[in-house]
C-alpha cells in the first residue's frame, strides 16, 4: 500500500513498522489512513539537523579535495596532464574541423552552391571553356544563376611598392551566385562583363585595409594593376572569405566576347559556378546539365573529349583534399580521449586502494557512506575541472600552431579559433564521464567493509576493482593499437611519397618567382632582356652552380597544359589528342634541374633565337604514348591550335612528377622560351647552388632587385621546401596522428604497469605463500607476466579490430601501401606487445623479491 | 508538570499494563478521554516521554495480523509514576477549599 510505503520511506524503520503494523491491525484505510500517514511522518520524521547540502560543505570538500591532491602530486599532476592534452587536443581539432567542414560558409543559402566541372573519360575532371559555360548557362533550367571564374595573378602597382595579389576573374554574376554583395560600392553590372569596356574591379577588405587605408574614398578611383588603370567599384565585407578561391584579394570582371579567341570551346581554363534554384538538388542539376552538354557535344563533336558534367556543393569540392585528413584526426582524437579518461580512471582505482585505510578511519569516525562519495565525486571533479583547464591552455597554443601547419587553400582558415562551444562539448564529456568513472571505484570498494580496511594487511583482493581496470586497461590498449597502426601506416606512406623519383635533383636547388609587369614589359623582346639579365646576374653570384627560368615548377602546383598534336599521328576528335605540361624554359634548365636526356639532345642558346627551325623536347611518357614503338626524334609536334607552328622534336626526357608526388605521371613538352608564342609575366628562377640554397636566397633576391626594383619577388623556396608543401596534408596527419599514438602508447603501458603493481602488492602475502612452499622464480615470473599477457592479449585482439575498421577510414591519406597491410600492423602489435610486456616485468621482479618471512610479518 | 496530552497518554499506558502498544493504547483514550488522537500523536507524545525519561520502549512479537511487523511496547518507569503523582498532587493541592465541585474526593 502506498500510504504504508511513505511511511516506511520517511520514517526510521522501527517507527515505521510500529505503526504501520497498528494500521494494519486496525485495518484503517480510505481517507483516515491519508490523515494517519501524514500526521505520522509530521511528527515523527527524523528531526536531528540533516547535513545541509549547501555551497559551503561543497567548497570544504574542495577544499579537502585539493589538500588531498597536493598530497599526492604526482597522481594529480598525472591526471591533469593526461585530461589536459586530451582535451586540449582534441578542442583544437574540433576548433579547425567546424568552421572548414561543419559550419555553413556564410554565404545566402550557402547549400545552394555548387561548382560545375566537366568530368572526363579517365573520370578525372576538368575545367571548361568560356563558350560551353554560356551554353550551361543558357540552357539551364534548373541553376538559379551561375558565373564563370578563372585565376588571375595581378601585380598591383601602387606607390612605390609593387605587390603580387591573388585574383580571380569573375562574371558579373559572381558574387550574386555565392550569395555576398559587397560592403559598400556596388557589385559589377551586366554590361560591365564584355569586352572592350573599361575594367572594374571589387576589392577584398583585408586589401582594402592594408594597401588604401580602409579609406572608402577608394570606390571610383582608378588603381593601377599593372600598368594599368582599373576603376574600384565596391569593397566586400569584412571576414568574407571566397571560398571557391581560397586567398582571393581581389576580383575584376571577366570581360570575355564569343569571338575572342581564348573563349573558344577547347580553351578550357575556366570554373564554374551555380546557385540551384529553390527544391533543385545536385544530382538533379548534374543530371540536367550531362544532357544539355551531350546536346552541345553533337552540335560541337570535334570540340569535346569530355563525357559528362558533375555538379558538387561548393563546400564538398573546397574541402575534398582536407576532408579525410580532419576526419581522421577527428577520429584521433576521440580515441585520445578515451585512453585518457580510462586512464585517469584507472589513476583514480589505483590510488583507492592505497586509501582503504584512510576511508576506514573516516567512516569509524562517523562519515557516512554518502559523505565519502561525495568527497570522490568532489575530487574527481576537480581533477577534470583542472585538467579542463589545462586543455584550454594547450588548445589556446595548439590551434594558430596547426592553423600555420594547415595548407593555405584551405577553406574558412580565417574564421579558425578557439572553439568555446567545442571545449564547453568536450568539458562537459570529459566532466561527466571522469566523474561517473570516479564513481566506478567507489562501488568496487563498497565491498570492503571498516574493519577490513582498518585490519591492515588483510586488504581484499578486490577481484571486482581489478576486473575493472582490466577492462579500462584493455580498452586503452585496443585504442592505442588501432592509433599505432594509423600512424605507422601514415609513416610509411610518407616515407613511400617522398622516395617517389620525382625526375630532378630537388638538393641546393633555390627557387623563386620573377615578375615582368608594367610599362617596361609591354613586348616580348623586354621581357626577355629582363629573364637574360636576372640570369647572368644571378650567375655571376658566388655559390651559384647554373641557373634557368621557366614558366611553372614540378609539384608547384601549377596547371598549365597544351593538347599535343603529332604531325604523323592525326586524329579525327583533335580534342582527344594527349595533353602535356607545358615548360617554357631558358637553356640551361634541364641541365639545372638535373633532368635526364634519355634521348637526343636539348638545345643550345643560339639555337633558342632561332625563329624559323623550332625545336622541342618530349617527356619518356608523352614519347610513348604518341610513338609508341618509334623514336620520337625528329618527329614534329604542335601545340596551341591549328594555326601554331610545328615544332621538330630533338630529345626525350626522363619523367618529372608535376602534380604531385602521388599522381599518375603527367606527359610533359620543353620548349625554347624565346620559341613559344608569348612571353609569361611571371617566371620562376631555379638556381643551382653549391651549398644551402636557403643561404643564398638574400643575395639572389639583392642581384635581381639591382636590376629591376619594382618587380615583386615571390615564393622563395628551396625545391625541397616545394617538395614537402606538396605533402603538407599527410605530413600534418602524420605529425598528430604520431603525437596522439605514441601518447596513447605511454598511458596505455602506464595502465598495465600500474594494474600489475597494484596486483603484487595486494598479493604479496599469495606471492610469499607460494615462494615458501616452494614456487620456482620462473612460476612467479609466469604468473605475474601471464596475467599482463592475457591483459594485453584481449586488448590487442579487440584493437586490431578497431585497426580494421579504422585504417579504412584512412584510406585517402595512404600511399603505396594497403589500409590493412600486414607488416605495419604485425610492427605495431609487436611493439605494443613489447612494451606492454617490458611494463609487466618490473612488477614481476619485485614480486620475485617477495621475501616470504618479509610478507608475513605484519600479521 | 506534564501537558494534558502527556498525562492521558501516560494513564493510558498504564492502564493497558504489560505489552502496552499503539493500538490499545489509542483504544484506551477513544474510550475514555473520548478524543480521537491519531496515532501518529500517541507516538509523538510517546516519544517525547521517552526523551523525558518516564517510558521506556521495547520491541514486541511481530504477529500475523500486523502484517508481519513488530510492536513497539511502551512502560511507564518511576519516573514517569512520580511525575504523575507530583501533577495528581499539585492539582489536588491547587483546588483545596474552592466549592465549584473540584474538591478532591
Amino acid at each position: 500500500m502506498l500510504a504504508h510505503r511513505l511511511i516506511e520511506r520517511f520514517l526510521p524503520s522501527s517507527v515505521a513498522a510500529a505503526i504501520v503494523g497498528d494500521l494494519i491491525e486496525r485495518e484503517v484505510a480510505g481517507a483516515r489512513l491519508w490523515r494517519e500517514t501524514a500526521v505520522a511522518i509530521w511528527h515523527l520524521r527524523d528531526r536531528t539537523p540533516p547535513q545541509v547540502e549547501t555551497m559551503s560543505t561543497f567548497i570544504s570538500d574542495l577544499r579537502l579535495a585539493a589538500r588531498l591532491l597536493g598530497r599526492a602530486p604526482t597522481f594529480a599532476i598525472t591526471a591533469i596532464l593526461t585530461l589536459g592534452i586530451a582535451i586540449g587536443a582534441s578542442t583544437a581539432i574540433f576548433s579547425v574541423a567546424n568552421p572548414v567542414l561543419l559550419q555553413p560558409l556564410p554565404y545566402r543559402n550557402p547549400d545552394r552552391v555548387v561548382v560545375v566541372w566537366e568530368s572526363e573519360r579517365t573520370g578525372r575532371r576538368s575545367t571548361i571553356g568560356f563558350a560551353t559555360i554560356r551554353d550551361y548557362i543558357e540552357r539551364t533550367a534548373t541553376l538559379e544563376t551561375a558565373a564563370a571564374f578563372g585565376s588571375w595573378q595581378p601585380t598591383l602597382t601602387e606607390g612605390n611598392e609593387a605587390e603580387r595579389l591573388t585574383g580571380v576573374r569573375v562574371s558579373a554574376t559572381y558574387f550574386r551566385t555565392l550569395g555576398v554583395t559587397p560592403a559598400f560600392g556596388r557589385d559589377f553590372r551586366a554590361d560591365e562583363d564584355v569586352p572592350n569596356v573599361p575594367r572594374t574591379v571589387i576589392l577584398g577588405n583585408a586589401l582594402w585595409q592594408r594597401r588604401f587605408g580602409g579609406d572608402s574614398g577608394v570606390v571610383g578611383r582608378q588603381i593601377s594593376i599593372g600598368g594599368t588603370g582599373m576603376t574600384v567599384v565596391g569593397v566586400m565585407p569584412e571576414g568574407f572569405d571566397d571560398v571557391a578561391n581560397p586567398g582571393a584579394e581581389i576580383w575584376r570582371v571577366l570581360g570575355y566576347g564569343v569571338t575572342d579567341p581564348y573563349a573558344c570551346r577547347t580553351c578550357r581554363h575556366l570554373q564554374m559556378i551555380g546557385r540551384l534554384g529553390p527544391n533543385v538538388d545536385a544530382e538533379r542539376a548534374a543530371s540536367e546539365l550531362t544532357r544539355i552538354h551531350g546536346a552541345i557535344v553533337a552540335e560541337h563533336p570535334k570540340d569535346y573529349a569530355s563525357v559528362g558534367t558533375q555538379v558538387i556543393p561548393l563546400k564538398e569540392d573546397a574541402t575534398r583534399n582536407y576532408r579525410a585528413a580532419i576526419t581522421a584526426l577527428g577520429v584521433a582524437v576521440i580515441l585520445m580521449l578515451i585512453i585518457a579518461i580510462a586512464n585517469v580512471a584507472n589513476l583514480q582505482l589505483a590510488r583507492l586502494v592505497r586509501r582503504d585505510e584512510e576511508f576506514a578511519i573516516r567512516t569509524a569516525l562517523g562519515a557516512s557512506s554518502s559523505r565519502l562519495t561525495r568527497q570522490l565525486l568532489t575530487e574527481a571533479f576537480l581533477i577534470a575541472v583542472l585538467g579542463g583547464m589545462a586543455g584550454v591552455a594547450i588548445a589556446t597554443v595548439a590551434i594558430p600552431a596547426l592553423v600555420r601547419q594547415l595548407p593555405a587553400q584551405l577553406p574558412r582558415l580565417g574564421a579558425i579559433r578557439l572553439d568555446w562551444m567545442a571545449l564547453a562539448v568536450v568539458g562537459t564529456v570529459v566532466l561527466v564521464l571522469t566523474v561517473v568513472v570516479g564513481m566506478v571505484p567507489r562501488h568496487a570498494r563498497r565491498a570492503a567493509t571498516v574493519a577490513d580496511g582498518l585490519r591492515a594487511g588483510r586488504r581484499l583482493t578486490g577481484t571486482r576493482q581489478s576486473a575493472i581496470r582490466g577492462g579500462l586497461v584493455v580498452t586503452e590498449l585496443a585504442f592505442a593499437l588501432m592509433l599505432l597502426v594509423g600512424a605507422g601506416l601514415l609513416a610509411r606512406s610518407v616515407v613511400r611519397l617522398l622516395s617517389v623519383d620525382t625526375g630532378f635533383d630537388p638538393h641546393n636547388l633555390l627557387t623563386l618567382e620573377v615578375n615582368s609587369v608594367g610599362p617596361r614589359y609591354q613586348t616580348d623582346a623586354a621581357v626577355f632582356d629582363y629573364h637574360d639579365k636576372v640570369r647572368a646576374a644571378v650567375q655571376a653570384l658566388p655559390g651559384v652552380v647554373s641557373v634557368a627560368v621557366v614558366n611553372q615548377l614540378p609539384l608547384g602546383g601549377n596547371f598549365d597544359t597544351y593538347g599535343i598534336v603529332a604531325q604523323d599521328k592525326p586524329l579525327a576528335n583533335p580534342e582527344q589528342a594527349p595533353s602535356g605540361d607545358r615548360y617554357v624554359i631558358s637553356a640551361d634548365y634541364l641541365r639545372t634541374m638535373r633532368i635526364r636526356i634519355l634521348e637526343g639532345r636539348t638545345f643550345t642558346e643560339a639555337e633558342e633565337r632561332d625563329s624559323v627551325n623550332l625545336v622541342t623536347l618530349v617527356s619518356k611518357a608523352l614519347a610513348t604514348r604518341v610513338w609508341p614503338n618509334e623514336s620520337a626524334i625528329g618527329k614534329r609536334i604542335r601545340m596551341g591550335g591549328p594555326d601554331r607552328p610545328w615544332r621538330t622534336v630533338i630529345g626525350v626526357t626522363a619523367d618529372v612528377r608535376h602534380s604531385g608526388l602521388d599522381a599518375t605521371v603527367t606527359q610533359q613538352f620543353y620548349v625554347p622560351e624565346r620559341q613559344w608564342f608569348f612571353s609569361d609575366d611571371q617566371e620562376v628562377l631555379v638556381v643551382r647552388t653549391r651549398g644551402d640554397p636557403a643561404a643564398m636566397a638574400g643575395v639572389v633576391r639583392q642581384a635581381i632587385r639591382a636590376i629591376d626594383p619594382v618587380q615583386p619577388i615571390v615564393k622563395i623556396a628551396a625545391m625541397e621546401q616545394v617538395i614537402a608543401a606538396s605533402t603538407a596534408q599527410r605530413r600534418l596527419a602524420l605529425v598528430l596522428f604520431g603525437c596522439f599514438a605514441i601518447a596513447a602508447m605511454l598511458l596505455a603501458v602506464a595502465g598495465i604497469y600500474g594494474v600489475l603493481a597494484g596486483n603484487v602488492a595486494e598479493r604479496t602475502r599469495e606471492i610469499g605463500l607460494r615462494a615458501a612452499l616452494g614456487a620456482t622464480p620462473m612460476s612467479i615470473l609466469r604468473l605475474i607476466v601471464g596475467q599482463g599477457a592475457r591483459l594485453a592479449v584481449v586488448g590487442l585482439g579487440a584493437g586490431l579490430f578497431g585497426a580494421f575498421a579504422l585504417t579504412k577510414s584512412l584510406q585517402a591519406l595512404l600511399f603505396g601501401i594497403g589500409p590493412h597491410d600486414p607488416t605495419t600492423i604485425a610492427a605495431a602489435t609487436m611493439l605494443l606487445l613489447a612494451t606492454t610486456l617490458a611494463a609487466c616485468l618490473i612488477p614481476a621482479l619485485r614480486a620475485l623479491r617477495v621475501d616470504p618471512s618479509q610478507a608475513f610479518r605484519n600479521d | 508538570m506534564l501537558g494534558e496530552l502527556e498525562q492521558i497518554v501516560l494513564l493510558a499506558v498504564l492502564r493497558v499494563g504489560e505489552g502496552a502498544y499503539g493500538v490499545p493504547v489509542h483504544d484506551e483514550i477513544v474510550r475514555l478521554a473520548q478524543r480521537d488522537l491519531t496515532l501518529g500523536t500517541v507516538y509523538k507524545t510517546l516519544s517525547r516521554l521517552e526523551d523525558k525519561g518516564f517510558v521506556r520502549s521495547y520491541e514486541g512479537e511481530p504477529t500475523p495480523q500486523r502484517g508481519g511487523r513488530r510492536t513497539r511496547c511502551f512502560a511507564v518507569t518511576t519516573a514517569g509514576r512520580k511525575s504523575l503523582e507530583a501533577t495528581f498532587a499539585t492539582l489536588r493541592r491547587m483546588a483545596v477549599g474552592l466549592d465549584v465541585g473540584l474538591e478532591p474526593t
